[in-house]
């Protein structure tokens, strides 16, 4: 049988380190020369969105790909961190950059009270809490006059002087984004590889095994919800920093939210740079259709279908299905990690071609209760 | 607060709660029978309402009357929306994929409405649609009345079918174990089609309820499922009585807040309660073992 751990200097493993490594940097050399090849200030602001959308989806898959716990509220965060940065400025005179970081502190302590309600039961009612989160945030933010402004909106001061000109706002925050992007992808990356990451994991796809081996499920939840939060808010809070106007009506948006988990579902909750490729890919179709169509009613019904047709025929997202793929052709030879789905689709079939050469069951997990059933008939 | 502006609350609470206790029976009831949290319940709703309208738009006649189009419409909906829709999800991820793919159907349902019909608010209106009764000086709006006798008749039908029918056994059989439901001869999978059907019609006699009373537009529904969802965690997943009486009573609280508060922040109200819910007592109040776990 082959296996990786045996040590063999086989050379797979090195290529496709390299691989990785090579479009590791293919990627920071797009990201790093984008700014100078974009024709215009449009298609860079366009970029800007795009690798803005990135933050989000990747801060949101630090809750939502580790747990498996569907956030559809965390426009709910992003929306506080740049309404928290813009008040921090307004207020209280603070340097921007001083009042992002300190919105994203805010917001995720705000973070952990939601945590605390909606996740000591399972995957319902945290779902239920956000949706919720984001309808009373918008009708508060709404009605609130005095302190944020209302429906009316806030206008958000330029942390960039007047001598700063547009074409340069777009390039000097494309590069802010960028390195927001890069911070949530390495705690990403920092946090698969520990002891939290393996225990989140379990959590995803098996909570009640996951609590009979010790992990401590609740505290790993809402440390995952709490950093999640603190990136989603840094990454609206620096949106509302370029951007320069915030309105309740889009800032706690459910569609924004419905963005976010769009995009890491199609790139692949799994995979580190899953939910940047969904960005990329969900991003521009975004920002196509809206200088194409306008703001008609038709991208709901676009975002709606899309996400109706990756949740039903691609749940594991675009990477996972390709990768698997080039496994099937080459059977994989490391130890991988399995997912409690792909287990039990493999019972399942293992099951029915048991039951169809010799009738007799032969997995032991579920033989007690098919037996039953079947003297039941 | 005077006795007469509290006894006209009070009334405005209960008749609303009624609408809001139909509808939260039919979310309670995908949820017990399927595990799902149907967020396109309340776009749904919407559809339904928009339906009536445009019924009464076009044939002039009551919209009270197109309930024998949407009612077997939806039912039907529903039903192939469990069989071939839901069913199709993995199960060990169910509950959260249920809900990506409502929230989908929700978003197409209100992006298609807003297509053919605009985002233009939209109201029936009836010779009736201005008189009201008054009785021991509370005077209440007739199409209030009439939602609300809606609700309640659907309400009770529901709680009759469920209680005295085999079909009714059979489902709440599939809500209370699947799998002993299963062992005993009930075909759950037919089972859960019909009761999401029947959920869905719940949301069609709503829709044609609230189309008598209020204005319409696509995207009103959010304003609906928030208060839905509150009603049902605060009632206990899956618990038909719990959600009713967490509907009628945080109806009448909404109604009586309104007064001191206005609209918009009494509507907090249902969202605190969800909140304090998961706080002190996370299966709700009515809950039994099922809520337990989600």
């Amino acid at each position: 049988m082959p296996n990786a751990s045996s040590g063999t200097p086989s050379g797979r493993p090195t290529t496709a380190r390299v691989a990785r490594f090579a479009g590791l940097l293919a990627l920071v050399a797009v990201v790093l020369l984008f700014p100078s090849l974009a024709p215009d200030p449009f298609v860079l602001s366009v970029g800007v969105v795009i690798l803005s959308y990135a933050v989000l989806a990747t801060s949101w898959n630090l809750v939502g790909g580790f747990t498996g716990y569907i956030s559809l509220g965390h426009a709910a965060y992003s929306g506080l961190g740049g309404y928290a940065t813009a008040l921090l400025v307004l207020r209280t005179g603070l340097d921007p950059w001083l009042a992002l970081v300190a919105g994203g502190l805010i917001v995720a302590v705000i973070a952990v009270p939601v945590g605390v309600a909606s996740l000591r039961v399972r995957g319902a009612s945290f779902v239920i809490v956000s949706i919720a989160l984001v309808l009373i945030l918008q009708l508060t933010f709404q009605s609130w006059h005095t302190f944020t402004g209302g429906s009316g909106g806030l206008r958000v001061p330029r942390p960039f002087g007047p001598e700063v000109l547009r074409p340069e706002q777009h390039e000097r925050f494309f590069y802010l984004h960028a390195v927001l992007l890069a911070l949530a992808l390495l705690t990403w990356w920092v946090i698969e590889r520990s002891r939290l990451g393996a225990g989140l994991k379990a959590i995803r796809e098996d909570e009640d095994k996951a609590q009979a081996l010790g992990v401590p499920t609740f505290a790993y939840k809402l440390t995952a919800l709490v950093v999640s939060a603190f990136f989603t808010a840094l990454g609206g809070g620096l949106y509302a920093l370029w951007f320069g106007y915030l309105d309740p009506i889009f800032q706690f948006s459910i569609l924004v939210g419905t963005y976010m988990v769009l995009m890491a579902l199609l790139g692949g909750v799994r995979s580190l740079f899953g939910p940047l490729l969904g960005a990329v890919v969900v991003g521009y179709a975004v920002e196509v259709f809206k200088s194409q169509y306008g703001d008609t009613q038709f991208h709901l019904v676009a975002t709606g279908i899309l996400l109706g047709l990756v949740v039903l025929f691609m749940p594991d997202g675009v990477i996972p299905a390709l990768t698997s793929l080039v496994h099937r052709r080459r059977r994989a030879a490391s130890i991988r990690e399995v997912s409690a789905a792909e287990l039990a689709e493999q019972r399942d079939g293992r099951q029915r071609d048991g039951r169809q050469r010799d009738g007799r069951q032969r997995d032991g997990r579920q033989r007690d209760g098919r037996q039953r059933e079947e003297t039941a008939r | 607060m005077t006795g007469a502006l509290f006894a006209q609350s009070l009334v405005l609470g209960i008749l609303l709660g009624g609408l809001y206790a139909l509808l939260a029976a039919g979310l309670t009831l995908y949820f017990g029978v399927m595990r799902v949290v149907m967020i396109a319940h309340s776009a749904f709703l919407i559809l339904a309402a928009y339906l009536a309208w445009y019924f009464h738009e076009r044939s002039g006649l009551d919209p009270l009357l197109s309930l024998v189009i949407t009612v077997p419409l939806f039912f039907v909906i529903g039903y192939g929306m469990q069989r071939f829709l839901v069913s199709r999800l993995r199960p060990i991820s169910l509950t959260t994929m249920s809900v990506l793919l409502t929230f989908a159907v929700a978003l197409t349902i209100e992006g298609l409405l807003g297509f053919v019909w605009t985002g233009t608010q939209r109201r029936v209106q009836l010779p009736y649609s201005g008189t009201s009764i008054e009785v021991a000086g509370v005077s209440v709006a007739v199409v209030k009345l009439i939602a609300f006798a809606l609700a309640a008749v659907s309400l009770a039908a529901l709680y009759l079918i469920l209680r005295k029918t085999s079909f009714g056994r059979a489902l709440r059989a599939t809500t209370q174990h699947p799998e002993a439901a299963r062992l005993i001869g009930i075909d759950t999978d037919r089972v859960a089609g019909l009761g999401f059907g029947l959920g869905l019609a719940t949301a069609a006699i709503g829709g044609t309820a609230l189309a008598l009373d209020y204005t319409i537009y696509p995207s009103l529904h959010w304003h609906w499922i928030g208060p839905l969802m509150a009603i049902i965690v605060v009632g206990g997943l899956g618990s038909i009585p719990g959600a009713a009486i967490a509907a009628l009573l945080l109806g009448v609280a909404a109604s009586l807040l309104q007064v001191p508060l206005g609209t918009t922040w009494a509507q907090t109200v249902f969202y605190l309660a969800l909140f304090v819910t998961l706080m002190i007592r996370p299966q709700g109040f009515f809950g039994g073992r099922l809520a337990q776990r989600f």
